[in-house]
């Protein structure tokens, strides 16, 4: 029941969104209808950089304590990250060839955001072929630690070097400026993804922690047909 | 025992090993070697083109020769669990990680000496008045390869498929490194051969920060 | 409106992301669950 509101809420604030970015947000003068991609784009990288900083708290978090929901947090935040990296690239795309006539070049700001791409991916296939679980999360952990080392120069990229991509709008200094109402609408479409991050977010963890409950009751079963077989050979000795 | 001498000793047992059989050197100098000629056959190596392609073509190809040559830096302790030895010494684990780093800093820079005049000869890049500022390059962009490139072979030396792992994990992290390296090999081969600030501030910048998190870091990344 | 298909896209693109993973991970819980069930049930006979 509570899933089944939350749902519905989520699915309400992604609405509620839409509808301010296509029909409230003003028209902008050079790209017209497809700047709109600019809201749920921004929303993308925003719910990136929360999911990757749960990540690297999660990862320093299992280093200080050993508790494994640590890294089951930091395991599921990184997946989550990685997902909203790709919609966050693939948005990117989708918005620049109608507006630069490109899809892709390999300025300071896409560059830099697709080696964080790959940085997590690499982050997934390495606790892929690590078995231990222990030594999984602490390895997986370090590594993490050392991916997030680049997330910040993602961020700056378009500060410190001029790119094709658009300089900053929001902190950018005095150069940068968004429209007021253009700027309620991002925060808007920032505070619908958000929750749909964390549920997805939430579900993940969950699904660790499941897997984990599985394997120990597989552990369980095999110790007790060890036990089985070792009364039985003891039996018939 | 202090951390300095620790690792003074540690590097000179990592080089004792390497070269009494040379085979890690040999087989990196010539894995580039063979780069650096494959690359030749895929654009044509005229002097306007070899300013601008050579950089580039240089440090992937001391990027490749040290992924591969990284690899073997935890694994060789892996067949004697020489490691788990080490580990019961009182030696601190950054003192292991340094020796290493030290060690396969010296023997990547040993290759890069032999292969820098090849390339020049090769591919007509002239290299007279800058090979100081050259070798200074060399050095902070090798430093933070050997760094990063130690840490992620002990983090890939448990893992399967650990051949593969180490330049998938180690590539994508030492691209910001990379591009700062070519940038400023580039800037030394040009018409005016000058020290780029910039670029040298930031392959500096990413050694420091890197050394920093692995000293951070090396108690767990020398775990059980 | 012009370019209305790469905004249509790009919108389908952010949804499709967090839904197609969304399902991924139901898919898998509800299996992982009928398999803890039936551990469970094992470990409980035996």
């Amino acid at each position: 029941m509570k899933r089944l509101s939350i749902s519905v809420l989520a699915a309400a604030l992604i609405f509620f969104a839409g509808y301010a970015a296509l029909f409230v947000a003003p028209d902008e003068s050079t790209m017209h209808a497809i700047q709109r991609v600019f809201y749920v784009h921004v929303a993308l990288w925003s719910a990136m950089y929360t999911a990757l900083t749960i990540a690297l708290i999660a990862n320093v978090a299992w280093l200080a304590t050993r508790q494994m929901k640590w890294d089951w947090l930091g395991v599921s935040a990184v997946e989550v990250g990685v997902v909203s990296c790709t919609g966050g690239l693939a948005t990117g795309v989708l918005w620049g060839k109608p507006a630069w006539g490109i899809w892709w070049t390999w300025d300071a700001r896409l560059t830099t955001a697709f080696i964080l791409w790959l940085l997590y991916i690499a982050y997934l296939l390495l606790r892929g072929l690590l078995e231990d679980p222990e030594r999984r999360a602490t390895l997986s952990a370090v590594f993490g630690i050392f991916a997030s080392l680049d997330a910040p120069l993602v961020y700056v990229s378009n500060r410190l070097w001029r790119t094709q991509h658009p300089a900053p709008v929001m902190f950018g200094g005095d150069n940068s400026y968004l429209d007021p109402t253009m700027a309620k609408v991002l925060v808007v479409c920032i505070f619908a993804i958000l929750p749909v991050m964390i549920f997805v977010l939430v579900d993940r963890y969950r699904l660790e922690r499941m897997r984990h409950e599985a394997e120990e009751l597989r552990l369980a079963m095999e110790d007790r047909t060890e036990e089985a077989n070792r009364v039985v050979t003891r039996s018939t000795a | 025992m202090g951390t300095g001498r620790a690792a003074a000793i540690l590097l000179a047992k990592e080089l004792r090993l390497e070269f009494r059989t040379r085979e890690l050197l040999t087989g990196t100098v010539i894995f580039v070697l063979v780069v650096i000629v494959l690359f030749s056959f895929a654009f044509d190596p005229t002097s306007a083109d070899s300013r601008r392609y050579g950089p580039g073509l240089l440090w992937i190809a001391f990027l490749f020769a040290g992924s591969l040559m990284l690899h073997p830096s935890f694994a060789r302790e892996q067949t004697n669990q020489t490691l788990d030895a080490l580990r019961m010494t009182p030696v601190s684990p950054f003192a292991i990680l340094l020796g290493k780093m030290l060690a396969n800093f010296i023997f990547l820079a040993i290759a890069e000496a032999v292969l820098v005049p090849v390339f020049a000869v090769l591919y007509n890049v002239p290299l007279g008045g800058v090979a100081g500022r050259l070798a200074l390059v060399l050095a902070l962009g090798t430093l933070g390869l050997v760094i990063t490139g130690t840490v992620f072979s002990a983090v890939s030396a448990h893992a399967r498929m650990r051949e593969l792992l180490l330049p998938l994990l180690l590539l994508p992290i030492l691209a910001p490194l990379l591009i700062a390296a070519v940038e400023a090999t580039a800037a030394l081969f040009a018409e005016q051969p000058a020290l780029d600030p910039t670029w040298l501030t930031f392959l500096g910048g990413f050694d420091i920060v890197f050394l920093t998190a692995s000293w951070l870091l090396c108690d767990f990344l020398l775990e059980e | 409106m012009t370019h209305f298909r790469f905004l249509f896209a790009a919108w389908m693109v952010a949804w499709a992301v967090f839904f197609v993973y969304e399902l991924t991970i139901s898919s898998r819980l509800s299996r992982l669950r009928d398999e803890i069930d039936r551990l469970k049930q094992q470990l409980g006979q035996k």
